[in-house]
């Protein structure tokens, strides 16, 4: 269970990020990325809160800027 | 448990349909490719599905496979690229391949004010222009106070920018645009006190719109986009997103995204001449619930309770676009006595079987059905729209006549309207009154053939039809006609060029230009303007741009007529030869051997396939029939 929400996760940064999966761990982060951008930080928003049916506030989004940062949150809304 | 099993085999039909995509992509096959894209749609909307569908068709790998090129400039308040991947991805179910260009958010007035901004930097297919209310006018949205209310100001104000927008863009560009109209405040300041009151907000918006149609209708080719009726649709609480208005200067919900994007399409399609024309229904439990062959005349469920009434509502949504011009057909596996009894019979039938131009009921496969539909009603199967409850009958008709556009009805009879109407297939910027007199016309049309069998010689139908024909120059009273005709007519088309109204204009006000529409009337009724003429004069030469005929009269020598009044006219300007081109195009055999026939010669044949035909109209004119009579306005 656990496992798979870690993969559920790289599977949408690598989707929205445009980066392999793989290649997605602990210390990705927005500014070690590529591409993490503003406007792809949108789009990862949208896609992790479609994928799990959750839902961020605005202080939330300025707080998910790693990999580690979003699985926990998300973890914490499931 | 359960849920589990239903979220693994929804997983795996979106698997399914996902690599059905990509396969139909890679092996060009585009009509295939659009029936995947608009599955995926329909039953996984989401921003995944969009950013997939553009994964796949912008990929590396893959090969032009028919998508049509268009390019949409997005001018907006907002930031509005948000919308892109799900614009893109709905243009692939519509067969295109959109090409965007677009500025910063609040940028949509310098952008459209200054010539030489990007924005007229390439020929644009069509802008948008999406400004929330909120942002046009904030002091009649959040910032509206009592104190600050200088109504008539704010009305003047609002008029004056816009006509000077507008101005400015019509001189800079050709591209139709479209304008969202204001949006309700949700919250109106004077709360229950609000219509009781002339300082409502409510009214204001209301005035503010009325203005906005008005202003958009004096320029060829802008046009409005219901945006308020969206909002309504989809309720103003889920349309917009507060969180991303703030965060991201991006007002909109996922959902309304979906509807925008979608509304969009509608208005890409009639540019295009893409909307439907024909809808094709299937009968028992489509027109009314049961089995007719089982239930028989009083089993069959139609009447005033649940669930004959959500029928009843179905049928009176057809007949809506019914009047609209929309041409019905009926393909269904039934005994044809039995139904014609229904019709004749049934008490709460809404539809009448005259309402119907065409009637396939018998056993043979529907794809049989529906290619006869459109042979006998002269229709492209790309124009039609099937509707069935069987998803049998509807994956069929997605293999093997991937052109025609299919409606799964869902299980529940109260939903059928939606699912017709929701994607606006047969929505067209404009009604003109040829389309609300089309149904009548295809009748028209069926009693001419008929007649057609009875007459011994051709001639003598053709006298017998007692047609008048009338030429008149394109101009204002016809102008959305004609560029309407440019856009639907497939078959009887020479070059197939397709215009907008302004570009239509354009011609009008160049005097090399001779235009003309041809409106025939017969002993059955007025066909309406059911042909154009479009030629421009070079030294001595009168060359025909356009030269299209509506399939509703082909078979009536109307196509000599008019090759005769194009002489007529190039003797009038001195012009001592006609040029005639063929453009091939899948759809248009039946025009090719136009000027062969009218004794033009083979000029010469361009690298493309498309032909050039010379007459020498001072010794071999083309002669009107002895048949028709004519009106002819100068």
């Amino acid at each position: 269970m656990e496992n798979n929400i870690e993969q559920k996760i790289k599977l949408v940064m690598s989707d929205i990020l445009n980066i392999p999966e793989d290649l997605i761990n602990e210390s990705t982060a927005s500014d070690n990325t590529d591409g993490w951008d503003s406007g792809n930080h949108i789009q990862l928003i949208v896609a992790l809160e479609e994928e799990f049916s959750i839902n961020f506030d605005v202080t939330e989004f300025e707080s998910m800027l790693s990999y580690m940062d979003i699985l926990k949150l998300v973890k914490a809304k499931l | 448990m359960n849920e589990a099993h239903t979220s693994n085999q929804s997983a795996k039909r979106e698997a399914q349909l996902r690599e059905a995509f990509s396969l139909q992509v890679q092996t060009g096959n585009r009509d295939h490719a659009i029936q995947f894209a608009r599955l995926l749609l329909k039953e996984f909307a989401s921003a995944k599905t969009y950013r997939y569908l553009g994964k796949v068709v912008s990929s590396e790998s893959v090969v032009d496979f028919g998508l049509k090129p268009y390019r949409i400039a997005l001018l907006s308040s907002f930031s509005i690229e948000f919308m892109k991947d799900a614009l893109f991805a709905l243009g692939v179910a519509n067969g295109l391949l959109i090409d965007f260009y677009q500025t910063g958010f609040g940028a949509f007035r310098q952008e459209i004010l200054n010539p030489s901004s990007g924005l007229y930097q390439k020929p644009m297919d069509l802008t948008i222009l999406a400004v929330e209310g909120e942002d046009w006018l904030p002091e009649i949205y959040g910032r509206y106070t009592l104190y600050s209310s200088n109504l008539i100001t704010i009305k003047e104000n609002f008029k004056h920018e816009l006509t000077g927008l507008l101005e400015k863009f019509r001189s800079y560009s050709h591209s139709p645009i479209l304008i969202h109209d204001l949006a309700q405040p949700l919250y109106c300041l004077l709360g229950i006190a609000e219509g009781s009151n002339q300082l409502g907000q409510r009214e204001l918006v209301h005035d503010l719109n009325k203005l906005l149609h008005e202003l958009c209708s004096r320029y060829s080719d802008a046009f409005v986009v219901n945006y308020q009726t969206l909002v309504s649709r989809v309720g103003g609480n889920h349309w917009y997103d507060l969180r991303m208005k703030h965060y991201a200067r991006f007002p909109l919900s996922q959902e309304a995204i979906g509807e925008l994007a979608r509304e969009y399409m509608k208005y890409c399609r009639s540019l295009l001449g893409y909307s439907k024309k024909c809808l094709v229904v299937d009968l028992d439990n489509t027109l009314w619930g049961g089995v007719l062959g089982e239930d028989g005349l009083e089993g069959i469920k139609l009447g005033p309770t649940y669930p004959g009434s959500a029928f009843i509502d179905f049928q009176q949504q057809i007949l809506g676009l019914h009047s609209r011009g929309v041409i019905l057909a009926v393909a269904s596996k039934n005994n044809q006595q039995d139904v014609e009894e229904v019709f004749a019979k049934h008490s709460s039938m809404i539809l009448r079987r005259t309402d119907f131009s065409a009637f396939e009921v018998h056993w043979n496969a529907k794809v049989e059905s529906l290619k006869h539909i459109a042979y006998q009603l002269n229709i492209g199967l790309e124009h039609m729209v099937f509707v069935d409850d069987n998803p049998v009958e509807c994956e069929q008709v997605r293999m093997h006549l991937p052109m025609v556009t299919v409606i799964l009805l869902p299980p529940q009879p109260e939903q059928y309207s939606q699912a017709l109407l929701e994607e606006g297939w047969f929505d067209t910027v404009s009604i003109s009154t040829e389309d609300i007199k089309r149904s009548a016309l295809y009748e028209q049309r069926a009693q001419a053939e008929a007649l057609r069998e009875t007459s011994t010689d051709l001639e003598g139908f053709y006298r017998d039809l007692d047609m008048t024909l009338d030429f008149s120059p394109v101009s204002a009273k016809n102008l959305a006609r004609a560029a309407q005709l440019t856009q639907k007519t497939n078959q009887f088309n020479a070059t197939t060029r397709r215009y907008t109204e302004g570009e239509i204009t354009k011609c009008l006000h160049d005097p090399a230009w001779i235009t003309a529409v041809v409106s025939v009337t017969d002993r059955f009724g007025d066909n309406g303007i059911v042909g154009l003429m479009l030629a421009h004069l070079a030294e001595q030469e009168l060359i025909i741009d356009t030269f299209l005929l509506s399939c509703r009269v082909i078979g009536r020598t109307v196509e000599t007529a008019m090759l005769a009044y194009l002489c007529e006219i190039a003797g009038s300007v001195n012009a001592k030869e006609l040029i005639g081109e063929i453009i091939p195009t899948q759809k248009n055999p039946p025009v090719r051997d136009l000027f062969e026939r009218h004794g033009f010669a083979l000029d010469n044949t361009g690298e493309t396939g498309n032909s050039y035909w010379r007459l020498n109209c001072e010794t071999s004119k083309v002669e009107y029939p002895a048949w028709f009579k004519f009106i002819k306005n100068q």
